[in-house]
């Protein structure tokens, strides 16, 4: 029942032990700084200490043998939804009940808020959650899934840009999402929201019509920064009838749009991700869109999704990329998503293994696969948060039990 | 002609679905359940959302969807009698808020399809808990009352003696017969045994078993003393290898009051958590003869992210530590079935309800820890690869009940049918909702 401290604290403090902890052989993949080779990686005080190779074991107190695995920073998934009402209902999901576990140590979430709602989110969920959690504000007040998506009355600019300026190291944009309207009221109050502090907007655009069509979002009314989610869904003819990528994507990407995947439960199908791939439309990031229903469909979790853009011939050095480095570029936080010496130690590691795998997309098809990336270990500031393997612990045998008595 | 071959065509499949006797058929998978005695290869049909035959070899041209299930093992779902899914009520570090976890997100990824929960509420926010969780979620929830009206919510409610009351919380269980499965008890720190007698009260009154986590060992109320003669045949001593109670005895054997327990019908289950499962327990006790009556995580946000992890990784546990495959499902799926008095749950028979896991065991190095963190390494481990609930899939790790996409018409947009599949016929995702 209780959570007992564990007590891997190996009480060996010798002088000249610098680190704390030594992820010792893996192959290390770091985009910001160009690394992508066998090297040991050191972490002291929860932040990087020093990447390099044959680091001596004898300077850290832990040492974890990853051999055989990759070492990534931790991975950050854009697009989740992780704010669960106080009244029932809704689609969220815990973050700590889903990030570690897939190598995620940052999330955010993807409007689930609006500038009314946000301070409740903050103080339930946010300033509770183990997981880095940050946030893109929708435009609409009351936030998603509430019945007022649809009222341009909900979509007030100043406000949202108010709570977002009160609240900078968590929000980190705006969320246009599910806008039915015909007009462009929804990613207009988004866009206004944007210039009025310097930030990104995301849009899920909605239902198009003839006028309100991607071309037109992507060359007069996004910005470069801004970012188009669920990019493969098809929804939006990201894909011509002729199943040609439509050339407004291509346009979009000149001028600075980036591409999100947001899998979702309906937002991924291999009939656009394939011919899109076929023409060198690759997405810029990696994300989610995790909620209840995505996650025991096609999406699964983060690696699940990446595994999946392997299949489509992504190299695994591009999807880390796309889901830390490129990620952290787009929502501005550059301290994210690299391995800098002095950042914060969140950190994946991972196992790439090979087999024969089925990919499942938002239509109940499948593709099939011959890789498959399972997170052994999340570190989220220097400590172990996920250990699917045991490869920080001891062997029980040789284990230093002490007598413990029942705790709350 | 395009139309009339259209025509045709659907004419055909009408006449050929008539002629189909089963929804879905699991061909060829090793078929695990105890209650029948069965552990051998079977095809498994279903109609209806209930087990329609279970046989050596069912005509495939009879079902309507053919999923082949080689190599993997198929049994009932699981049943986890030990989860803590009484969440989004906003209160923090409280087994009725934060601590616990939406049932949906960890459930059918790892085979289970139902969960009981142990306590997080009482007589006083059941019915919340109820509208809250339980009607809200697709894995079948069943619970455990806390003897303490307020239920789990922390250390100032579970150890308020003036709120474990029998009556109102054997009149709620009465209400809810069938959902509320049994009384918990749980996290007392004093020495007196009234959360114990009046949980055994309720349980007594509703004809439910109770279920116990023994708190603080305190000599005044010892553990050996609770399973002979505190508790009835029936009720279940939860947390069974935690050695926090004197589990094991000072030489490193199981308390022989353990013994004397199940000889009595007192049932042990395991109750992993964060803090109830320690390798230096639970192997020794195995040795000596000892297994668990049930298999159950006690999990939670905590537990999720440490040596427990999920059902799966629990159980194979069990596997590495000796037990057949066979023990471990049975540990899993009827023992737990029949503590909870539930026993159209928890197996195969024909007429039962369609609830099922379909497992492989990977070979490999594998490692599993405990509460201490310390680890035993193992070469066999339980994968959920597929999962039935009522006959439809509701989880499908590799896709093996799905269409290459290659197959499917060029802008397909679903490729399931309400027959076999919970997942995508149900789906539109929203944005396919907005085009619409």
């Amino acid at each position: 029942m209780r959570f007992l401290t564990p007590l891997l604290a190996l009480a060996c403090s010798l002088k000249g032990q610098t680190y704390d902890t030594l992820l010792k052989g893996a192959h290390v993949i770091d985009p910001k700084n160009g690394i992508d080779r066998v090297m040991d990686v050191a972490i002291s005080g929860g932040k990087i200490a020093r990447v390099a190779a044959g680091i001596n074991s004898s300077e850290a107190k832990q040492t974890v043998d990853v051999t055989g695995l990759y070492v990534t920073p931790g991975l950050i998934d854009i697009h989740v939804h992780i704010y669960m009402w106080q009244e029932p209902g809704g689609e969220a999901v815990q973050a700590d009940a889903h990030s570690f576990r897939s190598g995620v140590t940052t999330m955010v979430d993807a409007g689930s808020s609006g500038s009314r709602t946000f301070p409740d989110f903050k103080r339930r969920i946010i300033d509770h959650s183990k997981t880095r959690v940050l946030a893109f504000l929708n435009i609409v007040g009351a936030g998603m899934g509430t019945g007022k998506e649809d009222d341009p009355s909900e979509m007030d600019a100043q406000a949202a840009a108010k709570t977002a300026k009160d609240n900078p190291d968590i929000i980190v944009g705006f969320k246009s999402a599910h806008y039915a309207g015909p007009g462009w009221e929804s990613v207009g109050g988004a866009v206004k929201a944007g210039e009025l502090t310097g930030l990104p907007v995301m849009v899920d655009f909605g239902r198009v019509n003839a006028t309100r069509n991607i071309n037109a979002l992507f060359l007069d009314k996004l910005r470069p920064g801004d970012i188009y989610t669920h990019c493969f869904s098809g929804h939006r003819e990201e894909l011509l009838e002729n199943g040609t990528v439509n050339p407004a994507m291509e346009a979009g990407r000149k001028r600075g749009i980036i591409f999100d995947i947001g899998h979702g439960a309906g937002s991924f199908y291999w009939y656009v991700a394939v011919p899109a791939y076929a023409a060198h439309f690759y997405p810029d990031s990696i994300s989610s869109d995790l909620h209840i229903n995505s996650m025991n469909a096609g999406m699964k979790d983060m690696t699940n999704i990446m595994s999946k853009l392997m299949s489509l011939g992504s190299s695994l050095q591009d999807v880390v990329r796309m889901s830390t480095f490129n990620a952290a570029k787009e929502i501005r936080r550059p301290l994210l998503g690299n391995l800098d010496v002095g950042s914060d130690a969140d950190v994946a590691v991972l196992r790439l293994d090979r087999g024969n795998f089925g990919f499942v997309d938002s239509a109940g098809a499948r593709k099939s696969g011959n890789q498959l990336l399972v997170c052994e270990l999340t570190l989220r500031a220097g400590k172990v948060v996920w250990d699917l393997n045991g490869r920080a612990s001891q062997d029980w045998k040789t284990f230093p039990y002490q007598k413990q008595s029942w705790k709350r | 002609m395009e139309k009339i071959t259209t025509l045709i065509f659907i004419g055909a499949t009408f006449a050929f679905a008539q002629t189909r006797t089963y929804d879905l058929l699991l061909q060829g998978g090793h078929v695990i359940d105890a209650k029948n005695n069965i552990d051998a290869v079977r095809d498994v049909a279903i109609k209806d959302g209930k087990i329609a035959a279970v046989a050596a070899r069912i005509d495939p041209a009879q079902a309507f969807k053919v999923v082949n299930a080689a190599g993997l093992y198929v049994t009932p779902g699981l049943i986890d009698i030990h989860v803590h899914v009484y969440t989004g009520t906003g209160e923090p570090r409280s087994y009725a808020g934060d601590n616990s976890l939406y049932p949906d997100g960890y459930t059918f990824r790892v085979g289970v399809t139902t969960v009981a929960d142990a306590g997080c509420a009482g007589w006083r926010n059941f019915e919340d808990f109820k509208q809250r969780v339980i009607d809200r979620a697709k894995t079948r929830v069943l619970a455990f009352i806390n003897i303490v009206g307020n239920g789990m919510r922390g250390a100032k409610y579970e150890n308020d003696l003036s709120d474990m009351q029998a009556k109102p919380t054997a009149e709620m269980a009465e209400k809810y017969k069938g959902l509320i499965v049994g009384v918990k008890t749980a996290h007392y720190a004093g020495p007196e045994w009234t959360p114990v007698e009046q949980a055994v009260e309720a349980g007594t009154i509703a004809n439910i078993p109770v279920m116990v986590d023994f708190g603080e060992n305190k000599k005044e109320r010892p553990m050996s003393e609770l399973v002979t003669r505190k508790l009835r045949p029936g009720d279940i001593y939860t947390h069974c290898y935690s050695g926090l109670r004197n589990e094991q005895d000072e030489s490193g054997h199981v308390n022989p009051a353990m013994f004397e327990a199940r000889k009595r019908g007192v049932i042990s289950d395991v109750g992993h958590g964060g803090g109830s499962f320690a390798w230096r327990i639970a192997v020794p006790a195995l040795k000596q003869g000892f297994p668990p009556d049930s298999i159950s995580t006690d999990i939670h946000i905590g537990s999720m992210n440490s040596g427990m992890k999920d059902m799966d990784n629990l159980m194979s546990k069990f596997l590495v530590m000796g037990q057949s495959l066979k023990d471990v499902v049975t540990e899993s799926t009827w023992n737990p079935a029949r503590e909870i008095h539930h026993e159209e749950l928890g197996n195969l028979s024909v007429g039962s309800i369609a609830d099922v896991a379909v497992l492989r065991v990977a070979r490999g190095d594998f490692g599993y820890t405990d509460m201490y963190g310390a680890r035993l390494k193992g070469n066999q481990k339980i994968i959920a690869e597929l999962t039935l609930k009522d006959g439809k899939v509701v989880y499908d790790l590799n896709g093996i009940t799905r269409p290459d996409w290659t197959t499917l018409p060029k802008d397909y947009r679903q490729s399931g049918d309400a027959k076999w599949d919970a997942i995508t016929p149900a789906r539109g995702g929203r944005g396919q909702a907005a085009k619409q």
